[in-house]
C-alpha cells in the first residue's frame, strides 16, 4: 500500500451507502434468502414484487447456465415480453446454446432441423453469418469437444450468455445492469493505474484487488 | 553398349566403323558421327548415359516423356484413335493401368473405389494422398447435397472428410452448405456458385495438378513447351516491331531490320530556334514540340503526314518542356523558370496560367486522372495545383533541381524528379515514403516507361541506364554509343511493347537500341545539329520524331513506306517530304 492511510481515514462513509451497494449485489445475483435476511437486519425498504421477479430471474439464469435454452427462452418471454425481439444478438446466442446441446447429445438430425428452422433466418444479416458458420461447423465433427469450436461447449460460454440474459432482463425492468460493487472495483483499478502512470512509477503489475485487500 | 537398334528397317541401318562405335559408347550423338545422315533422322532414339532412350540432337529429350506428351496432345485435340494407336505402336502407355482405372472411377463417380485406387497408385507423399482424397470426398459431399441426400452428405463429412484433418476452414464452409438451401437463397453470398459441385472432368483436372506430373501428364504440356520456345524466339528477335508478324512453327522467328523506323519521311520547319523538347500525345494523333524561340507547336498526325495545327506563343521565355493531359485534350507548356500555361488542344486557347510570385517553374506534369497539375520550381520544391489554380500541396526542401524532368507514375502515387546531381527521388506522396536512385555520375534527364515500372536515366558520361523502379530500384541495363558533352540530351522508350530505346545525340544522329539485348541497331543521320529529344509514337511503332538544334523536327518511318509515298507525290531527290509551318 503506497498511499498514506491517514489521507483517507478522514473520509466519512455513510452506512446507508454501504447497505445499498451490498443490496444491489445481492439483487443482481438473485440471492433471495440473503436479501430477505439483510432487509430484516438493516431495516431497509424494498418493493414487494422485487422478490418475485428475482425468483423468476434466478430460474431463467439457472436454465441458461445448464444449457436448457428453450426453457430459459420460454420463461423470459413470460417475464419480459418483446425482450428477445429487441435483443436479437441475445436471442441468437440462446438458440445456439440449444443447438449445441443437441449436438452434444449426438442428436444430429434434430440439430440440423432446428438450425434450418430457427438459426438460418438470422443468416440474412451479415453480422450473424460468421457466428452461424462457427455453429454449423460443429455438425461436422463426431467429437465436437475436439473440434476447433470447442469453446462453444464450455461452461464459460454458457455463463457469458446467461449473464447477458440477466443484464437484459434487468435493463428491461429499468434496473441497473451492473452492480455498484462491480463498478466501484473497476473504477478503483482504473484510477489507481492512471495515478501510477502519472507519477511515472514503474509498476509492472496492474492494480490487484486481492493484494489490496490483504494489505 | 549403345548403338543402332536391331529392329529398325534395313534402309536406315548404317554401317559403322569401329572408331564410330567407340565414340558411340562414350555417349556422343549419332548425328555427328554417322556420315551422310540427314536431318530427318533426328528422332532416332539413342542410349543416353543414364540408360534411357533420348531423342533430339542434344540428347536431352527422354523418348518416353516425349511420346507421352504427344499422346496427351493428341487426346486433347480429340484424336482419340490416333492417341490410342500411338500408345500401342510405341509400346509406351500414356498412363499406367492403375491411373487409367482411377481416372475412369472419378469420371463415373465411384468415389469410394477411387480413394482406394488412389492409395494403390504408388504416391510417396502422405500429404498429396490426403489432399487428393479430400478433393474426391468433397466432390462426393457436394454431389450428395445436390441430390438432396443431406444426411448422407453429413455422414460423409463427419466420418470421411473430417478425419483427414486437411483444410479445416473448408470443412467449416462445407458444414454451412448443409443448411444453405434456405440460407443461400436469401443471402447474396458468393458461395452460391461454389455450392454447385464442379463437373467431374474439372475435378480430374484439379487432381492432375495435385499429383506429380509423372503420374498424370499435365493438361496442355506440349502446347506450353512450344509456346515457351516461341516467346523466347520473339524476345531474342532484335527488330521485332510489328504486330502483324505472326509466329510460325516452321522456322525460327526473325524479323528484318525493315521494321525499325530508319527513313526521315518529313522535316518540320516551323520553329525559329533550337527545338528542345517534343512528345507525342498518348493516342499518337498529335505531337507537341517546344523551342528556344519561346513557342510551342501542336502538330497533327495524319495518314499522309504531320501538319501544323497550332502555334502557342504566349510565353516570354524559352520553353523547356510540354506535357499532355491523360486524355490528350489539353497541353501544359513550361517556360524555363517562368510560368506554366495550360492550353486547349483543339482551339489552341490558353486556359490557365500557373505561377507563384517570386518563383519560376522548371517542369510540369499531370496526375493520371487529369485533375491535378504538378510542377517543379526553382526553389527546389514541387507543388501540386487543382486545374483552376488552387494550390493543394507543396513539397519543400531539396526535391528537384533547376534542370529536371518531372514524372508522375500511372497509379498517381509517385512523383519522380532529379533531387540532387546524382540522385533521383521517387516520392510516394500518400505514404510519404521516399526512395532514391543513386548514380555515380550526374544525371541530365530521365524518361518513364508507359507501364511506370522502368525509368530510363541519361547521364553526364554518355551512358543511358535502365532502372526497374518497382520496390527497391535496380539497375537493369546500360546503353552506350551516343554522344553527349555539353547539352541535355533526352532518350525515350518506344516501339512495340516498348522494346526499343531511342536517344538524341550531340553528333546529330538518332540512336536506337534493342532494349533487351542492348545492341545498337540504328544510328540515323539527317539532322545538322545536336538532336536534343526523341519521341516514339505510342500508337504507331513505326513512327519516331526527333527535335534538333538545327531548328527542325524530323519524322522517321519505315523504309518501304517512304517508297510508296514517293509514288504519290512529285518526285523529290531523296524522297523526303518537307513541311514548312503555317498550313
Amino acid at each position: 500500500m503506497d498511499v498514506d492511510p491517514r489521507l483517507y481515514e478522514q473520509m466519512a462513509v455513510n452506512d446507508n451507502d454501504i447497505h445499498s451497494i451490498v443490496m444491489s449485489y445481492l439483487v443482481h445475483n438473485c440471492f433471495k434468502e440473503t436479501v430477505e435476511s439483510f432487509i430484516a437486519c438493516t431495516g431497509m425498504k424494498q418493493p414487494s414484487d422485487h422478490l418475485e421477479d428475482m425468483e423468476k430471474r434466478k430460474r431463467i439464469y439457472q436454465f441458461a447456465l445448464e444449457g436448457n435454452a428453450l426453457r430459459a427462452i420460454e420463461l423470459t418471454e413470460q417475464l419480459a415480453t418483446n425482450l428477445l425481439e429487441k435483443n436479437k444478438d441475445l436471442h441468437f446466442d440462446l438458440l445456439s446454446l440449444h443447438f449445441v446441446e443437441l449436438v452434444c447429445s449426438r442428436k444430429c438430425t434434430e440439430a440440423l432441423e432446428f438450425a434450418q428452422m430457427k438459426l438460418t433466418p438470422f443468416g440474412k444479416e451479415q453480422k450473424y453469418v460468421v457466428k452461424l458458420e462457427d455453429i454449423m461447423a460443429l455438425l461436422a465433427y463426431e467429437e465436437p469437444e475436439k473440434s476447433p469450436m470447442f469453446h462453444l461447449l464450455s461452461l464459460e460460454y454458457r455463463q457469458h450468455v446467461a449473464d447477458s440474459l440477466n443484464r437484459a432482463i434487468l435493463a428491461h425492468a429499468n434496473h441497473p445492469t451492473y452492480t455498484a460493487m462491480e463498478r466501484l472495483i473497476q473504477q478503483t483499478a482504473v484510477v489507481r493505474q492512471c495515478l501510477n502512470q502519472e507519477h511515472g512509477k514503474d509498476v509492472p503489475q496492474p492494480f490487484s484487488l486481492k493484494d489490496f485487500l490483504k494489505s | 553398349m549403345g548403338g543402332v537398334e536391331d529392329d529398325e528397317p534395313a534402309s536406315k541401318r548404317m554401317k559403322l566403323s569401329s572408331e564410330e562405335l567407340r565414340r558411340l559408347s562414350n555417349g556422343s550423338t549419332i548425328k555427328e558421327t554417322v556420315a551422310g545422315s540427314s536431318g530427318d533422322l533426328m528422332a532416332r532414339p539413342l542410349q543416353s548415359e543414364g540408360g534411357e532412350e533420348v531423342v533430339g540432337s542434344k540428347g536431352v529429350i527422354k523418348k518416353v516423356e516425349f511420346v507421352r506428351i504427344i499422346a496427351k496432345a493428341l487426346y486433347s485435340l480429340g484424336y482419340i484413335k490416333s492417341g490410342a494407336h500411338l500408345e500401342e505402336e510405341s509400346g509406351i502407355p500414356l498412363h499406367s493401368s492403375v491411373v487409367n482405372v482411377f481416372m475412369r472411377q472419378i469420371l463415373e463417380g465411384n468415389w469410394d473405389e477411387s480413394v482406394v485406387t488412389l492409395h494403390n497408385i504408388g504416391l510417396t507423399d502422405e500429404k498429396t494422398i490426403k489432399s487428393a482424397s479430400f478433393l474426391i470426398l468433397e466432390q462426393k459431399f457436394l454431389e450428395l447435397l445436390g441430390e438432396e441426400k443431406v444426411m448422407d452428405a453429413l455422414k460423409t463429412l463427419r466420418t470421411e472428410i473430417v478425419p483427414l484433418s486437411v483444410d479445416n476452414s473448408r470443412v467449416r464452409e462445407l458444414s454451412s452448405y448443409i443448411v444453405s438451401p434456405s440460407y443461400c437463397t436469401s443471402v447474396q453470398s458468393p458461395k452460391q456458385d461454389t455450392l454447385r459441385a464442379r463437373s467431374r472432368s474439372k475435378l480430374l483436372e484439379e487432381l492432375q495438378k495435385l499429383l506429380p506430373p509423372t503420374v498424370m501428364i499435365p493438361e496442355g504440356r506440349l502446347e506450353h513447351l512450344v509456346e515457351q520456345a516461341l516467346v523466347l524466339q520473339r524476345d531474342a528477335c532484335m527488330f521485332h516491331n510489328s504486330m502483324d508478324k505472326e509466329m510460325s512453327l516452321y522456322s525460327d522467328h526473325h524479323c528484318g531490320r525493315d521494321q525499325i523506323p530508319s527513313q526521315a519521311l518529313q522535316i518540320l520547319q516551323a520553329h525559329t530556334d533550337e527545338v528542345w523538347f517534343l512528345k507525342f500525345s498518348h493516342d499518337g494523333k498529335y505531337l507537341a514540340s517546344s523551342s528556344n524561340d519561346q513557342s510551342a507547336i501542336i502538330w497533327e498526325v495524319h495518314e499522309t503526314g504531320v501538319s501544323l495545327k497550332h502555334k502557342l506563343s504566349s510565353h516570354d521565355k524559352p520553353l523547356s518542356s510540354v506535357s499532355w493531359s491523360p486524355n490528350d485534350h489539353q497541353l501544359l507548356t513550361c517556360g524555363a523558370e517562368e510560368v506554366i500555361r495550360r492550353w486547349d488542344v483543339y482551339s489552341g486557347e490558353c486556359l490557365h496560367v500557373y505561377e507563384k510570385t517570386g518563383l519560376g517553374m522548371v517542369s510540369c506534369g499531370w496526375s493520371p486522372d487529369g485533375k491535378w497539375i504538378f510542377s517543379g520550381l526553382n526553389d527546389n520544391s514541387i507543388c501540386m495545383w487543382e486545374l483552376d489554380g488552387k494550390e493543394l500541396e507543396c513539397w519543400k526542401g531539396q526535391r528537384t533541381l533547376k534542370i529536371s524532368d518531372l514524372e508522375i507514375t500511372g497509379d498517381g502515387k509517385h512523383i519522380i524528379s532529379i533531387c540532387r546531381e546524382t540522385e533521383i527521388l521517387l516520392l510516394d506522396r500518400e505514404a510519404k515514403v521516399e526512395r532514391f536512385i543513386e548514380e555515380d555520375q550526374p544525371i541530365t534527364s530521365f524518361s518513364l516507361s508507359r507501364d511506370s515500372r522502368f525509368l530510363l536515366v541519361n547521364l553526364l558520361n554518355q551512358e543511358i541506364h535502365l532502372w526497374n523502379i518497382e520496390g527497391d530500384p535496380k539497375l537493369v541495363s546500360k546503353y552506350r554509343g551516343h554522344k553527349r558533352t555539353r547539352f541535355i540530351i533526352r532518350s525515350c522508350f518506344g516501339g512495340l511493347d516498348e522494346a526499343f530505346i531511342a536517344s538524341g545525340s550531340e553528333d546529330s544522329l538518332v540512336y536506337i537500341w534493342h532494349r533487351g539485348t542492348r545492341e545498337l541497331i540504328e544510328s540515323l543521320p539527317g539532322h545538322s545539329g545536336a538532336v536534343n529529344c526523341v519521341s516514339w509514337n505510342p500508337a504507331n511503332p513505326h513512327m519516331l520524331a526527333s527535335a534538333s538544334d538545327d531548328r527542325t523536327i524530323r519524322i522517321w518511318g519505315l523504309n518501304n513506306l517512304s517508297r510508296s509515298v514517293k509514288q504519290k507525290e512529285p518526285r523529290h531527290s531523296n524522297g523526303i517530304h518537307y513541311c514548312n509551318g503555317g498550313t
